[in-house]
């Protein structure tokens, strides 16, 4: 033990412990005095010395002296090995051996001189994977180890690893998510896998839309193409609802890799929801076939209501109806009037007649999917419209179209309907003859279906729209008809025996309506002769159209998706909120939701919400991609929405991105290991730099050593033996 | 057989069906959407053309699509079914009483809220008798609308007829007039006496001649009666846009 090596640290504060000592050496001296007067010099000078040895000996022990012995140690950096396991792993590694990940086990474990092998001798080393999560992995882990389904994320790694690992290496394609503010304490030396340049693909990388768009307006699909090979090509993409082709464009990949952005139009004359697909035809060698196709969903909705009505004679019925769709401005109405029969005499020039012909086959044959309604206002059709546009009619209903028949003594065509397509429509049955009665007034209830119905719910409040309807004028005539069921029935006669007046029913995608009566217009003036407002008698064609068209203003609820909805396996959430007028009626009962996948399978759903606001938010996780279709069920009706899944990006871009690899490790201090560097150099290098050495330090008290208890013990001896001999004692 | 005593039976009682009957105003078969209905008032002469109607209706029936009820409805202006009659007639000659005002009231009401009033001035003397009359009741009935000049792409001239001249038992106006309200015409007046060109006494005959145009003006008449009720049932149907390339061309030829 040298001196340097000896070490203070007062117990008490230094300036007491001298203080201490120059009281002590004070009563030494004065002790000195005093045993002077009975001893002799020398013997009273050894006894006052040993008591001053004693005093330094005891006051130094207030100084905590002791002794410290250092001694240097060296331990193995610790090295972490992550192993991606993305989803684009599993696809072909360098020269289209096994995958990647086969690349990334056959250099660890194989080869003369395994990479893990040589690295555990020089480091203290750790496997993970990272693919969902970071996965410690034992060593007889890593060859049936296959690729995720997620994309694995460094970043996560770098958090849990922090200040455990002095050094990591990453062993990926690229195919990874970053974060770039993440600060990694340890340096990450990438090894890349895969071969960029050996790689093939063509992918509909992103496609950009709204998700409504309005009848024949067009709009802009933007969509980004890349590519990695087929340098010289020329590829169509083709934009398709269901199986039909839309619109198309070209691409000329005149490099590698080269990404395109496009914009395809898109804009349709039916209402609804439309499921597009946007494709690049499969091109041999492609490493990922799935990605050359994405799946999107347009709603396309009405700016306007197309109307087209055709009246077989001028009437005030026909006025009035036609004041009450003039009336309303999301109505576009065409109509046409049959001004004369083929029987009539028209003894004047051509010149001197304001009559058209009625364009039967351009109605009927081309332009009749550009209407919402078709409107047959008393017409006698044989007169005019073939039977054979029956058909055409049928499939325009079918397709999602309204019908509505106005009555009138024609309403039924003499009972020419019997066994043509539109018998299959029409919400009555039909009986070979026209049925019509006059000079009967009749005035209206609603029926147990017409207190709830759309069409009749002219009031929210069921007793006050009772009353509206059986205070509506009294009608002077009536068809005679019979419901194919009852539930069709919305409006009877109050008056003798209860005819049937209104029907309404669905018929394929479309509803259909009779109204038995060329009276209605009677609720408009009968109201102005007594004084009151016309209005029910407007909200009453009004609503008739919108539910014929299936307008989304006549629904109790809105779904609201986020712009984005997302990809599969993300929880996607979405609004569904009620219309004010309906909250108090919603309150009266239950709000469900189901959604279904594109098998039709019902998948896990969850609603929550406040039911007095009557909002929602509605969640679900998509599991696979794919058109889903939620359906809320409510007090007043069910109403259904779509909604189209991608797959994830991560499973749809498979190219290795060694630059981003690159990015990561750099960012990290690390660096990117190219083939052909001796790995194990390079490695070392960087343990190097971590490599921890420490310190190990001995702290030995020195006041309680035995030889200096025996010290302090002999003087305290030898000065009391002194004392005695000396006849002090 | 029939014996004589039954057929005499038969006979004579469906003669005095016929003799007894009151002829009440009746809606039956064939469903007719459209009949006159003829304002009586008080003064003046309500009536002075009685035998119009059958010949304008006989006439709509036969050249075009709509049903028509060849007996008028005499109505008044506190018919209750006022508000339920599709064309409501009212002709005159000279001064009549002034209407009450709840009589006024009950007309600015019909014609606002749909009602649909063909007025005629059969003397045809502007600013004297049943014009002077009309036109100040309609300025008090309606006073923000005024009763002025269809101008020549208004409806009633193409409802079925182009027409370019007005007919009529005399030549006063070649216009038709009318109080219009947004796009709708509730009013329209003539005082060419339409309803005398129209007129045939019970043998069938014209009752009046037409001066100065004779039988040209009378088909004229018709016409512009036949348009005066299409408009009536139809609005502004002939200004939908469909119609516009077909009349333009007509009207060049």
């Amino acid at each position: 033990m040298s001196l340097k090596e000896i070490f203070i640290e007062p117990l008490i504060p230094s300036g007491l412990i001298y203080l201490l000592f120059l009281l002590g050496g004070i009563a030494v001296i004065l002790q000195y005095v005093w045993i002077r007067k009975r001893l002799t010099r020398p013997k009273a000078m050894t006894l006052s010395l040993l008591r001053l040895f004693t005093l330094v000996l005891l006051t130094s022990f207030l100084f905590n002296p002791f002794s410290l012995e250092k001694k240097e140690s060296k331990v193995l950096p610790s090295l972490a090995i992550l192993l991606d396991t993305s989803p684009s792993m599993g696809l072909p590694g360098r020269g289209g051996k096994g995958n990647r990940l086969d690349e990334a086990k056959a250099l660890l474990l194989e080869g003369q001189n395994p990479l893990l092998r040589s690295l555990s001798e020089k480091f203290d080393v750790s496997l993970y994977s990272i693919g969902q999560s970071l996965m410690p992995l034992r060593e007889d882990e890593l060859a049936p180890l296959k690729a995720g389904k997620k994309k694995g994320d460094p970043t996560d790694a770098v958090r849990i690893l922090n200040r455990k690992v002095s050094l990591a290496i990453l062993l990926s394609d690229g195919n990874l998510k970053w974060d770039e503010r993440a600060s990694a304490g340890f340096p990450m030396l990438s090894i890349p896998l895969g071969d960029s340049k050996e790689y093939k693909d063509i992918l509909v990388k992103a496609v950009k839309s709204p998700n409504l768009a309005f009848r024949g307006r067009e709009i802009g699909i933007d969509v980004t193409i890349k590519s990695y090979g087929y340098r010289g090509m020329t590829l169509p993409v083709v934009l398709k609802d269901g199986d039909r082709i839309i619109a198309a464009k070209e691409i000329r990949i005149h490099e590698s890799p080269l990404e395109i952005a496009l914009t395809l139009p898109f804009a349709s004359e039916r209402v609804g929801q439309h499921n597009l697909s946007l494709s690049v035809p499969v091109q041999t060698g492609e490493n990922i076939t799935f990605n050359n196709q994405i799946d999107l969903s347009i709603k396309v909705a009405r700016d306007k209501i197309r109307v087209l009505m055709v009246s077989g004679t001028p009437s005030l019925n026909y006025r009035f109806m036609r004041m009450a769709l003039k009336n309303d401005p999301s109505i576009d109405l065409l109509s046409f009037v049959i001004l004369r029969t083929p029987s009539d005499v028209l003894n004047v020039p051509i010149q001197e007649q304001s009559l058209i012909p009625f364009p039967v086959d351009t109605l009927f044959s081309k332009e009749l999917n550009h209407f919402d309604l078709l409107i047959f206002d008393n017409l006698p059709s044989h007169l005019y419209i073939s039977p054979n546009y029956y058909g055409a009619i049928r499939e325009f209903v079918r397709e999602g179209g309204g019908l509505a028949m106005i009555g009138g003594p024609h309403l039924m065509d003499g009972g020419r309907f019997l066994r043509t397509p539109l018998e299959e429509v029409l919400p009555v049955k039909l009986i070979g003859r026209e049925g019509y009665r006059r000079e009967s007034p009749q005035t209206v209830r609603l029926s147990r279906v017409g207190k709830t119905h759309p069409i009749t719910q002219l009031s929210l409040d069921e007793k006050e729209n009772e009353n509206l309807w059986r205070d509506m004028p009294a009608l002077d005539g009536i068809n005679l008809l019979e419901p194919k069921a009852f539930k069709n029935v919305l409006l009877e006669g109050a008056d003798g025996a209860s005819r049937p007046i209104l029907f309404a029913d669905h018929y394929g995608k479309g509803r259909t309506l009779i109204l038995g009566t060329d009276f209605s217009w009677k609720w408009y003036m009968g109201m102005v002769s007594r004084g009151k407002s016309h209005w029910a008698y407007l909200r009453f064609i009004e609503r008739m159209v919108r539910w014929l068209t299936k307008d989304v203003s006549l629904n109790p609820v809105q779904i609201a998706f986020p712009e984005t909805p997302g990809e599969a396996g993300q929880e996607l959430e979405f609004r569904i909120k009620m219309k004010e007028e309906n909250i108090s009626s919603h309150l009266k009962g239950k709000t469900l939701l189901s959604i279904f996948n594109s098998e039709g399978a019902k998948v896990e759903s969850h609603l929550k919400g406040s039911e007095s606001s009557g909002e929602y938010l509605g969640s679900f996780i998509p599991k696979r991609e794919g058109t889903y279709r939620i359906k809320v069920e409510f007090p007043n009706g069910v109403q259904e929405e779509f909604v189209t899944i991608g797959r994830p990006i991560e499973e749809r871009e498979g190219a290795p991105d060694h630059e981003r690899l690159k990015a990561i490790s750099v960012s990290t201090g690390g660096n990117v290991l190219a083939r052909g560097d001796d790995f194990l150099k390079e490695i070392n290098t960087y343990g190097a730099r971590g490599e921890k050495r420490f310190i190990e330090e001995k702290r030995s008290p020195l006041w309680n050593l035995p030889y200096i208890l025996l010290t302090l013990l002999a003087l305290l001896s030898t000065e009391w033996f002194l004392r005695r001999r000396w006849g002090l004692i | 057989m029939i014996s004589r005593r039954h057929f005499l039976f038969f006979g004579l009682s469906f003669a005095a069906g016929l003799i007894f009957s009151n002829r009440q105003f009746s809606l039956a078969a064939p469903f007719p959407q459209f009949f006159f209905a003829q304002l009586k008032y008080k003064g003046g002469e309500w009536d002075p053309n009685p035998g119009f109607v059958e010949p304008i209706v006989e006439e709509l029936e036969r050249r075009t699509s709509v049903d028509g009820f060849k007996e008028r409805r005499i109505t008044t202006l506190s018919d209750p079914d006022l508000f339920y009659v599709p064309f409501l007639y009212m002709a005159g000659k000279y001064e009549f009483e002034p209407f009450t005002s709840q009589e006024r009231e009950l007309l600015r009401r019909f014609l606002t809220y749909g009602g649909f009033l063909f007025a005629e001035d059969t003397m045809g003397a502007k600013g004297f008798g049943f014009d002077r009359v009309f036109r100040t009741e309609m300025k008090q009935i309606l006073p923000k609308s005024e009763l002025k000049r269809l101008p020549p792409d208004h409806s009633v001239y193409r409802s079925f007829y182009l027409i370019d001249t007005l007919g009529g038992r005399q030549k006063v106006n070649h216009y038709l007039e009318g109080i219009t309200i947004d796009q709708w015409t509730p009013v329209i007046y003539s005082q060419n006496d339409l309803s005398g060109a129209w007129a045939k006494d019970r043998f069938g005959k014209w009752i009046n001649e037409c001066a100065p145009g004779g039988e040209v003006q009378r088909s004229q008449a018709f016409k512009a009666g036949i348009n005066i009720i299409v408009y009536s049932l139809t609005s502004d149907y002939k200004k939908d846009v469909i119609h516009h390339p077909f009349i333009k061309r007509r009207q060049n030829l």
